[in-house]
């Protein structure tokens, strides 16, 4: 295995979840999913009191790039790593580094999702308006995406969680892309909307949220977050996945390819989101 | 018409350093302090909710904020009072009013170039009479009746059903006719 990804996510979380040691030794490429993707699967095993090992990346690059991303800070607290000294990244800290919109940051309470709405309002003129092209309305829209995918987290989830956001070129579609990644590992879309309709799965729970806007709560204000999420990734024709329990579903562009629809799959609690949104085409 | 500085009601509540309106622990702080201060204003009072040095508001803050105080406005829990919203720019326009939309609600929001217009939910008609009332500042029944050329008890109604809405005040009445007024 050579890449983390939302694609080997299915294949990486039945090995990784059974083995003692997670080997990323060959690991050539890992994205914001399959970051906060071994994030998570630390957080489970920390539940049962145990701290699995990371065997680290060979490759500098991708060394230096989970660097910048900041994502040895969190995952110093759920896994040891292997070798323990990380080396320091060559090029310009995290912050300084323009493909960066958001290194991985947990999501435990309300101010959290402030910090990340500010961090991305700072760097949204670098990547989203120089890359993705986005105008003032389309960031706004962004922001507000990721303001309320990430408040799930801290309103239904009834855990901790995280989101990392990246920008990427895409040599397949020969756009820019950005690419971020929500996860938690709490009570999923079935459990939180159990209290107030009968599912027939997590499929149908996780079409209820993201087709039709429903919610928990009765309050008719309430479920607008997810549905205006779509609406966002529809308009700027990117893709949406999320996955929970033991099912997928994605929304896909016509750039894109995969399944729509996924069922039957490994169970992994709480919500796993992927979304990516390309570049706007000039003409 | 009193004024709340959002930012400043921000600031004092939540003491983090955002300009932003998220989430919807931020948007009951705001709404609640918004409440309290409220209390304190007389009936007849239009409160201006300015944001105009704020940055971002996502759709939870939206409805916490803005639709939750409409509706409890309309229902009558805050008294004779009006709200309405200065100092928005096109991005929180729209992202109030699709909180506003969602509960049938309507409010007369002002651009920071000083435009005003209704955000949310209103038929024709009522924007109409609304239109009407804001050209001539104060309107009676019978005068929407006579340049409208309708009956007089549908133009009592249009206003009647504005007011209830707390897009006009009422004003007179005591013997006299009813005259409603834009805010």
């Amino acid at each position: 295995m050579i890449q983390l990804t939302e694609e080997t996510f299915e294949k990486t979380l039945q090995f990784f979840i059974r083995s003692d040691q997670i080997d990323l030794s060959d690991v050539s490429f890992i994205d914001p999913y399959g970051m906060v993707g071994l994030l998570e699967i630390g957080e489970l095993c920390m539940l049962e009191d145990i701290k699995k090992t990371i065997l680290l990346p060979r490759s500098a690059e991708v060394l230096r790039y989970l660097e910048r991303m900041d994502f040895f800070a969190s995952a110093r607290r759920s896994f040891s790593l292997e070798p323990m000294h990380v080396p320091s990244p060559a090029s310009p800290g995290k912050a300084g580094d323009s493909d960066v919109l958001l290194e991985i940051t947990p999501i435990e309470r309300a101010n959290d999702i402030h910090y990340i709405v500010g961090k991305v309002e700072e760097r949204a003129q670098a990547i989203l308006a120089k890359h993705l092209r986005y105008d003032s309305r389309a960031i706004n829209g962004f922001i507000v995406a990721l303001s309320e995918i990430c408040q799930n987290i801290v309103e239904h989830s009834e855990n901790k969680g995280f989101v990392g956001i990246q920008k990427y070129r895409f040599p397949g579609l020969g756009k820019n892309i950005v690419k971020i990644a929500v996860m938690d590992a709490g009570i999923g879309f079935r459990r939180s909307l159990s209290t107030r309709f009968k599912l027939a799965g997590d499929l149908d729970a996780i079409e209820k949220a993201l087709l039709h806007g429903a919610s928990r709560h009765e309050d008719e204000g309430r479920g607008h977050g997810l549905a205006a999420v779509r609406r966002f990734v529809e308009q700027w024709q990117g893709r949406i996945s999320i996955r929970s329990g033991t099912a997928k579903l994605s929304l896909i562009p016509k750039w894109a390819r995969g399944r729509e629809r996924e069922p039957r799959l490994t169970n992994f609690p709480g919500s796993q989101i992927n979304i990516i949104l390309p570049e706007v085409s000039s003409t | 018409m009193l004024t709340y500085n959002l930012y400043s009601i921000l600031k004092e509540e939540l003491k983090n350093g955002s300009n932003n309106l998220v989430t919807r622990p931020t948007g009951q702080a705001v709404r609640e302090r918004i409440e309290r201060d409220m209390e304190q204003t007389p009936e007849g009072s239009v409160i201006g909710l300015d944001f105009s040095t704020v940055g971002v508001i996502d759709y939870s803050c939206s409805d916490e904020i803005v639709a939750k105080l409409l509706s409890r406005l309309l229902a009558g829990e805050y008294g004779e009072k009006y709200l309405m919203l200065t100092g928005m720019n096109d991005n929180q326009r729209e992202n109030i009013e699709v909180a506003l939309e969602r509960k049938d609600l309507a409010i007369i929001a002002e651009t920071r170039e000083g435009t005003r217009a209704v955000l949310g939910n209103l038929n024709k008609y009522l924007r109409d009479t609304l239109e009407f009332v804001i050209g001539r500042k104060k309107a009676t029944a019978r005068e929407l009746s006579e340049a409208a050329k309708i009956e007089a008890n549908t133009s009592g109604t249009r206003l009647l059903n504005l007011y209830k809405k707390r897009l006009v005040r009422r004003i007179g009445g005591d013997g006299s006719l009813w005259a409603y007024e834009a805010l």
